[in-house]
């Protein structure tokens, strides 16, 4: 860890604001050399690509063999420097399925339970932080109101609830993560917002007539983008977490199919004997996949902050 | 201050009995704990004589009416699964999660107090990074797979604890860290900028310059200003343990806690007996809210809390 440097740091990359980048560098010109810079972007960005492939591409990758495929002669092989052989490099679990075809086909409901919960949260939390941001009054007040109850009301509970009276279901776990993270947009859009719409360009929009809602979906969402794309990125990984603690509680995905949260659920018994490999590979995806979505993030976040940086440098009397 | 009490007193009131609505329309308006504890086929009849047992069939603001007025003596409706007030079986189970939450709250402070210190005591050195690294790390694993490789290591290898069930301080250590070790990593971070940050104002910069040691300085100048910053960061943590981590983490240990309660209700079909613990849970969510920010006006008579 010593080499990484730290994102998290306020002061990094403090002098680069002096050096104000040519009108011509585009920012996604400046997004690449900035990442280039940072072992953590990379590192982030390899994982994350990893894991996205595994998830579109897994059936399709050679070598890689059937996830339901049951043979019981072959139960509780252990991988390979344990004691197992290439057949199956991660060994297999208490039916004789291969653990890594099936870590593989655990990625893609992973990703498609975590992706779509964010959007909708995504999408939900952001009109209404936009809504509440720029009509404020009345409306404000009950939406941020009905943040404060989601936060102290948060997600898991309900849950537990909805599990409780609907049964298990991916649906229902998709619908719970975005319930317990729309709030988080709604504040961030709402409080960017209340900075934005004092400023010129919006108030020189409102007296050539445009309508509320040109100004929010013209002109304040385009400035939102860069923050709300950071945000996401950060509740992706709470949305992989929560999704994999789903399946291990058994309220998400149902067996056949698996996922990562399932698999140590269906591992646990043999966790004090010999089956360790089931529960250690399977909390091992998740965790490096978490990781890498966390690392990018980091590297986001201190993107953002030079960018920032850099902006009040442009702006800046006489600068 | 009374007066401010009161008022923060009767928002988190406010709070409570809004959760509880909310949770009453989902148990007894997009369903019912009958239709909920009956297999799909079972017939018209009896569904029809469940709701009549359950008093269902009375008109839902009756119902509702019964439900807040039980709510108010501590009445949460009896479980349909093992015939006993609801609300005895979560009492019953209250304290062992407690107990969960204390330890994990006591392995999160004093992780991440020394070791925010410490990165922000050699900032961008190897301390630095190394906290940078753990926090990285514990944030990004499940809790409940960090807590089987707690068992694998320290139970079934060392021996040195018991691996399931709650009997004794031993068997509290497991768990706690199971779920104290990422709130940590997270408030470490959290600790290590506000330091950093209230070491370029000024009066830390003077305290320096007039020859106090960087350590000196934190210790006795920084730590009293992120103070209020870190309780407010540590109650968030608790709210977290409470409404997730104390859940799985208990199934994972076989800790008698109201978490593993609301699953092995959920398991059984008891939607009243899932109700009372997620009530509970979410009142607990809302008294930790309150005692944040008691804490915080009393460290910091400042902050305006209106």
């Amino acid at each position: 860890m010593t080499a990484v440097e730290n994102p998290m740091d306020p002061a990094a990359g403090a002098g680069t604001g002096d050096a104000a980048p040519p009108e011509s560098v585009t920012v996604m010109a400046e997004l690449r050399s900035h990442l280039w810079k940072s072992k953590a972007g990379i590192s982030g960005i390899v994982i994350c690509s990893l894991f996205v492939l595994a998830a579109v591409a897994g059936p399709w990758l050679p070598l890689i063999k059937d996830p339901t495929k049951q043979s019981l002669p072959d139960r509780l092989t252990p991988p390979v420097g344990w004691g197992g052989t290439w057949a199956h490099p991660l060994g297999t679990d208490q039916l004789g399925r291969d653990i890594l075809a099936r870590l593989i086909d655990g990625a893609r409901i992973s990703l498609l339970v975590s992706v779509t919960a964010v959007i909708i949260a995504a999408v939900l939390g952001t009109v209404l932080g936009l809504i509440a941001g720029y009509m404020g009054g009345k409306i404000d007040t009950l939406i941020v109101s009905a943040a404060d109850v989601q936060m102290a009301f948060p997600g898991v509970l309900a849950g537990l609830i909805l599990v409780a009276a609907f049964g298990p279901s991916v649906w229902l776990v998709i619908i719970v993560i975005a319930i317990s993270s729309w709030m988080v947009f709604t504040r961030v859009g709402r409080g960017l917002v209340f900075t934005l719409k004092t400023s010129l360009y919006v108030e020189a929009s409102e007296l050539a007539g445009a309508s509320s809602r040109r100004i929010m979906w013209r002109h304040l969402l385009p400035n939102l983008v860069s923050s709300l794309i950071t945000l996401c990125v950060l509740e992706l990984a709470a949305a992989i977490l929560s999704e994999s603690a789903f399946a291990f509680l058994g309220f998400g995905v149902q067996p056949p199919r698996s996922s990562w949260g399932l698999m140590i659920q269906q591992g646990r018994n043999y966790v004090t004997g010999d089956g360790w490999w089931i529960v250690t590979f399977a909390g091992m995806a998740i965790a490096i996949v978490v990781l890498g979505v966390n690392l990018l993030s980091l590297w986001l976040q201190s993107f953002n902050d030079v960018a920032e940086r850099e902006q009040i440098v442009l702006e800046r009397p006489g600068g | 201050m009374l007066r401010w009490l009161a008022k923060r007193i009767i928002a988190a009131a406010l709070v409570v009995f809004v959760v509880t609505s909310l949770v009453f329309v989902v148990t007894h308006i997009f369903t019912d704990p009958a239709t909920v504890s009956l297999p799909l086929e079972a017939s018209q009849e009896d569904r029809a004589s469940r709701r009549a047992s359950l008093g269902l069939d009375r008109p839902l603001s009756v119902q509702y009416w019964d439900f807040l007025s039980g709510l108010v003596v501590g009445d949460l409706g009896e479980s349909f699964f093992q015939t006993q007030p609801a609300s005895k079986l979560v009492f019953e189970r209250l304290p062992a999660t407690l107990r969960l939450v204390a330890g994990a709250t006591a392995v999160t402070v004093l992780m991440a107090a020394p070791m925010g210190m410490l990165a922000a005591w050699w900032e961008r050195r190897f301390a630095d990074h190394a906290v940078l690294g753990f926090s990285m790390a514990s944030i990004s694993a499940p809790p409940f797979w960090i807590g089987y490789l707690l068992i694998i290591v320290f139970a079934v290898q060392l021996g040195w604890v018991p691996t399931f069930g709650s009997s004794g301080f031993k068997s509290l250590i497991l768990p706690s860290f199971a779920i104290g070790l990422a709130s940590a990593g997270r408030l470490a971070q959290m600790t290590r900028r506000g330091i950093v940050e209230e070491l370029r104002k000024p009066y830390a910069v003077t305290a320096m310059s007039r020859g106090f040691s960087r350590s000196y300085t934190i210790v006795h100048h920084t730590f009293r200003n992120v103070a209020s910053g870190f309780v407010t960061m540590t109650g968030w943590e608790v709210t977290r343990m409470f409404t997730g981590y104390t859940v799985v983490i208990e199934v994972v240990f076989s800790w008698p806690g109201v978490g593993r309660l609301a699953v092995e209700a959920i398991n059984d079909r008891d939607l009243i007996l899932v109700q009372a613990a997620v009530v509970v849970l979410a009142t607990m969510v809302v008294l930790t809210n309150l005692l944040v920010d008691i804490a915080r006006r009393l460290i910091d008579p400042r902050v305006d809390l209106a």
